[in-house]
């Protein structure tokens, strides 16, 4: 990694330890700035932030869960109403 | 019962507290609304085959702690925190690998840094190849990816869950994402030049 090279007032380590924040949207405006300028001026930085953003992206995307069928969430009903009684007869 | 399905985490949790019918009721509507992603982090923490174990457990544990819940945070958080600590019970005796304290600089060249990044990209255009790259991440790193990314909870709520200061749970968050992309990266074929 061109560690040390600087572009936009940042080198490309500094923005690699960004990228989260920058993608969550979470950099102070400053840094915003010098993190777009760099990536404008870095093809190494612009394809890998765009690799880790299309991972997020996928993460995002993740069909929700199947539901729990009538019959599970009977037993968890069940076992919720056993330890209730339990309780009350200790 | 109407109007369980529309009534608000905190509302339903309250009415569970009562600990009448119409407890059971709410406790019910409750199960339904998180069952699966509690289900889904207590597979990514433990197996397919514990995981029902640790939702019932951890729903059970939502039940009599009902009237203790402070209404702070938000349920569903409180929900995933109870789950962690029963899947953490189902893992005691398999032994739990500490997260390797990689320099993140090594970490985004493993990821692909200056070399094809891409790769993780279009791997991701395959099926289960995102279920298939999670399943090589140690547990806590897959934990906090479904907190966060794909449960969406704000990286307060997340924080929480994880007992962790933001900082922190920022840190382990964009190293599990750069794990990940090295994941990706090593699974499929050798199709990638
Ligand atoms: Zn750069």
């Amino acid at each position: 990694m061109a560690s040390e090279r600087v572009v936009g007032g940042l080198t490309c380590a500094e923005v690699l330890a960004h990228l989260g924040d920058f993608l969550d949207g979470e950099l102070a405006p400053e840094v915003l700035t010098q993190v777009r300028a760099h990536v404008a001026g870095c093809g190494a930085c612009e394809r890998f932030g765009g690799a880790y953003a299309a991972a997020v992206t996928a993460l995002r995307a993740t069909e929700r869960e199947a539901a729990l069928d009538a019959e599970q969430i009977a037993s968890i009903v069940a076992s919720a109403a056993s330890a209730a009684s339990a309780a009350k007869a200790g | 019962m109407q109007g369980l399905e529309q009534a608000s985490d905190h509302d339903l949790i309250a009415l569970v507290a009562r600990g009448d019918h119409a407890g059971f009721a709410a406790f019910a509507a409750l199960v339904r609304r998180h069952g699966p992603s509690i289900r889904r982090l207590a597979r990514a923490l433990t197996d397919d085959v514990a995981a029902d174990d640790v939702l019932q457990e951890a729903m059970v544990d939502a039940f009599r702690g009902a009237a203790g819940f402070r209404g702070e945070g938000s349920v569903r958080g409180w929900l995933f925190a109870l789950a962690r600590n029963r899947a953490v019970r189902h893992r005691a005796s398999a032994r739990r690998a500490e997260i390797p304290d990689t320099p993140l600089l090594q970490l985004g060249v493993e990821a692909g840094y200056g070399e094809r990044p891409e790769r993780a990209a279009e791997r991701l255009e395959q099926r289960d190849a995102l279920s298939v790259g999670l399943a090589r991440l140690p547990p806590e790193e897959r934990e906090i990816l479904l907190l966060r990314d794909v449960e969406g909870l704000s990286g307060e709520e997340a924080a929480e869950v994880l007992g962790l200061a933001l900082p922190a749970m920022k840190s382990r968050l964009h190293r599990a994402r750069l794990r990940l992309m090295a994941a990706l990266r090593e699974t499929g074929g050798s199709d990638g030049e």
